[in-house]
């Protein structure tokens, strides 16, 4: 149940804030469809944690993003509220030794899928939305036009509706109830597969026109917890210059390749990418399909394993190539 | 009474068709027609229906200040009989069309005051921006679809606002009566659609009257320079208001009233274009220097910077225009739900929660 | 003038009358000492090869061939040690994973992965070099120029509403 979860958290993190350096979790956002990551260091303000199927962000890159949380004490934890999804992003930066794993106290929290506010538009044109909440496999919304009644499932992010692992993979504290997944194994790829069933005519042209509509934010690429190099990404540096500024095809491609495999056999498929991007670009679709690669070709699957290598930063000389 | 007509709804598109052979013509529509909340302004071809009961996720700012503009071509010329002498060949020449954009908002159309500011004021005129404004016209909407994240009336506007438009696009029963509020656009409006009856005037009239009076957003944001000027060493506050920015840029782009740019050349051995593209102040690269010296290094100062230049650095400066027209897209297009309201909004207040 | 933009019509025709044009990447120590020793033998080779010397495949970023075929190269052609071989001892270990990802995403990208190819040819295999050279050369004449995503944004979108969509200014 959502409300005793919110309130299991609130008692977990009131225990165990005096060892904490700062909290990171979700409040309220601008209406009852999103909310806003917050950064609790002081009891007073746990009343404003929640947890929620609107809890959408994915809160790890804060952890290594600069300026990185500055914690006034080096000797104390930093406590994080995750999703399946974001503890996996969690694996991948202890696997790449951009945290330890003794540093964090994870409220590991099993998700049902996170509501995606523009499948909600799609359906129904909002206008001050008052209430909105999860109750039986349906979205309930309260706004200036009334009740509206919406299938769960025709308003879950995408990524939540090909997830393997709504629960946390690593936690201190699991907040909730485990949860099983809504997809079977095997059907994980099927957007990836659904795009390579068309020729390769009709995939340029998708891509062509997908990628036609971005505008170059880089929002996909901030939002990534694992894309570390921020600044120093070499979509923008001059020196070397990968890409020029001109809004041609060519440069758009240029820079979701770069973003994309850069990514390969690191991406945890969190999808902030395409949560964030303002331009509804199917961003994660892109490293569904490295992942695919990785998987049918080395058998791995990344954010698991702590203690494993992501496969494009080693080699195994016995295996079989050209 | 000239300069009134009222289009039906189902003959708009004929009325489009119509304007479409004597002016290009912008209207909101969505770029791909598969399944996407997405809108902007694209350019009109016929048949196209636009969308006008939301406003666009991007808005028209692209057409006055395109995301990437040449401002010039160069190429430089080896002499084959004396190799040392290179000589280099300019091309400025840029082609603007008189344009019209049908079915902005008066908070679209807002924001390009601050810039007609920046790009045309004073001894230095961008002429590439005046010459698209020049030939610019706007209809716009009295807009009835003010949502949550709405707030132009906070800022001093309204849904009825019609300052810097060349036409007022009011929704009546069955159409809209458009109205014609300058020169340029009396000559337009001829045999575009019938005059308007009694009733469908009245009708006008009352619409605009309530618009009018609508108030969209709480809070009072304007006046806010000096309380800014006084927080604004205060970090604790700005850190807290700043901690979940990704620094992503998206408000810079959805934004009427941002203009910062960035002006590069893209040289291809001989010949090359000197390009000004969109830059955004969230970026860490915008306030980087040569020597590596960064005075905005982290997005505590750069988000501090956004909202002082809009509610304080640009009234200061500019007679008491506030730099921000209220649209809300900064909000709502946000990842991490950054409310600039909030944040401006609690400017006033005295004390500082620490906790 | 002429359109200093290199991906305007003009420069993509002014382009197009130079013929084919392929890139190799090749390794400094095999792959490169094979085409050097193809040489020395005067073995007839296409000469649409245009190559670029690195010291180890394990130097080779996938991104320059994604950028090299992106951009409109017509077909790009990497070389290297035998595995277990390199010069380096495992360069060419982690380039075979690298390369053989991006084989399968350039398709799925909607990128002609028969434009790319990758191979290990050592420094005393001229006659070996002669004819990678030479059948991935014939391939690419067959595939013809890289029309690639070169188009200007505009050009073959899907059409809106049955009409198709100016080039957004």
């Amino acid at each position: 149940m959502i409300e005793t979860d919110t309130m299991q958290l609130h008692k977990l993190v009131e225990e165990a804030l005096p060892e904490l350096d700062t909290m990171i979790g979700w409040a309220a956002g601008e209406d009852a469809l999103h909310t806003t990551p917050i950064f609790i260091r002081g009891a007073k303000s746990i009343p404003r944690l929640i947890w929620s199927p609107f809890c959408a962000q994915n809160l790890t890159g804060y952890l290594v993003k600069p300026p990185a949380l500055k914690p006034a004490d080096k000797h104390k934890q930093i406590g994080i509220c995750v999703k399946g999804c974001d503890s996996r992003s969690l694996v991948a930066l202890i696997q790449e030794k951009f945290i330890t794993r003794d540093r964090l106290r994870i409220f590991g929290i099993p998700c049902r899928g996170t509501v995606d506010w523009r499948k909600v538009m799609r359906q129904v044109r909002l206008s001050h939305v008052r209430s909105a909440k999860v109750e039986d496999n349906r979205l309930i919304v309260d706004d200036a036009g009334g009740t509206h009644k919406l299938n769960l499932e025709d308003v879950l992010a995408r990524k939540c509706l090909r997830c393997l692992y709504p629960n946390p993979v690593v936690y201190d504290v699991l907040v909730g109830e485990p949860t099983v997944s809504r997809i079977k194994p095997e059907d994980i790829y099927r957007d990836v597969d659904a795009l390579e069933k068309r020729p390769l005519e009709e995939r340029l042209a998708f891509w062509q026109s997908e990628l036609d509509r971005c505008m170059r934010c880089y929002a996909c690429r901030n939002a990534c917890p694992l894309c570390v190099c921020q600044e120093h990404c070499i979509a923008e540096t001059r020196d070397p210059k990968w890409l020029t500024l001109r809004m041609g095809i060519p440069e758009k491609f240029l820079f979701h390749f770069i973003h994309a495999m850069h990514l390969a056999g690191r991406c945890t498929e969190c999808g902030e990418c395409e949560r964030v991007c303002p331009m509804e670009i199917p961003v994660t679709l892109m490293k569904e399909k490295l992942n695919k690669i990785m998987e049918e070709m080395l058998g791995y699957v990344a954010g698991l394993d702590p203690t494993a290598i992501p496969p494009l930063l080693t080699f195994n000389p016995s295996e079989t190539g050209v | 009474m000239a300069g009134k007509i009222f289009i039906a709804i189902d003959r708009l598109t004929l009325a489009l068709d119509k304007l479409s052979a004597k002016i290009d013509l912008w209207i909101p529509a969505s770029l791909q027609t598969d399944n996407r909340e997405l809108t902007e302004f694209v350019p009109y071809h016929a048949g196209m229906v636009p969308i006008l009961d939301r406003q666009t996720t991007l808005p028209p700012k692209k057409i006055l200040l395109p995301q990437v503009e040449t401002l010039l071509r160069f190429e430089h010329r080896k002499d084959p009989q004396n190799p040392l002498k290179v000589s280099v060949s300019l091309d400025d020449k840029s082609e603007v069309r008189p344009a019209l954009v049908f079915g902005a908002r008066p908070c679209d159309v807002k924001g390009f005051l601050t810039l007609d500011r920046v790009f045309t004021n004073g001894p230095y005129v961008d002429p590439y921006y005046l010459e698209r404004r020049r030939n610019t016209l706007f209809a716009t909407l009295v807009c009835l679809q003010a949502d949550g994240t709405c707030f132009c009336s906070s800022v001093g506007s309204g849904p009825a606002d019609t300052e810097g438009s060349d036409f007022r696009v009011i929704p009546v029963d069955g159409g809209y009566v458009v109205d014609a509020l300058t020169q340029k656009a009396q000559s337009l409006i001829d045999s575009l659609g019938d005059t308007p009856t009694q009733h469908q005037e009245a009708q006008a009239r009352q619409v605009v009257e309530e618009a009018s009076q609508h108030r969209v957003g709480d809070l009072d944001l304007t006046g806010s320079a000096e309380a800014f000027r006084k927080r604004f060493a205060n970090d604790d506050y700005w850190q807290e208001m700043t901690a979940q920015c990704l620094s992503c840029g998206i408000c810079t782009y959805v934004c009427p009233t941002c203009y910062c740019f960035t002006i590069t050349d893209e040289i291809e051995n001989m010949r090359g274009e000197r390009l000004r593209s969109w830059d955004s102040c969230m970026f860490y690269q915008y306030t980087l220097e040569a020597s590596g010296h960064n005075p905005r290094p982290s997005k505590l100062n750069r988000y501090r910077n956004r909202a002082g230049h809009k509610f304080s650095y640009i009234p200061e400066k500019y007679d008491g225009l506030i730099g921000c027209c209220g649209c809300g897209r900064c909000i709502r297009s946000c990842p991490v739900s950054i409310d600039i309201r909030q944040i401006v909004g609690r400017l006033k207040e005295n004390a500082c929660e620490s906790e | 003038m002429t359109d200093p933009n290199p991906y305007s019509s003009a420069a993509l025709a002014e382009a197009a009358e130079q013929g084919i044009k392929i890139a190799g990447f090749l390794c400094n120590w095999c792959s490169y000492g094979g085409a050097d020793t193809a040489g020395v033998c005067r073995f007839k080779q296409p000469t649409d090869l245009r190559i670029v010397r690195i010291p180890c495949t394990g130097r080779m970023d996938p991104l320059f061939v994604a950028k090299s075929l992106i951009y409109g190269v017509d077909g790009v052609l990497v070389s290297g040690c035998h595995p277990k071989d390199c010069h380096y001892a495992v360069g060419n270990l982690y380039a075979r994973r690298r390369l053989e990802m991006l084989k399968s995403f350039l398709s799925f990208m909607g990128i002609d992965a028969r434009r790319f190819h990758y191979t290990w040819v050592s420094a005393s295999e001229g006659q070996r070099w002669q004819q990678v050279v030479t059948e991935f050369s014939e391939q690419i004449h067959r595939l013809g120029a890289n029309p690639g995503v070169r188009k200007q944004p505009g050009e073959n979108l899907k059409p809106v509403g049955g009409q198709k969509e100016a080039p957004i200014p």
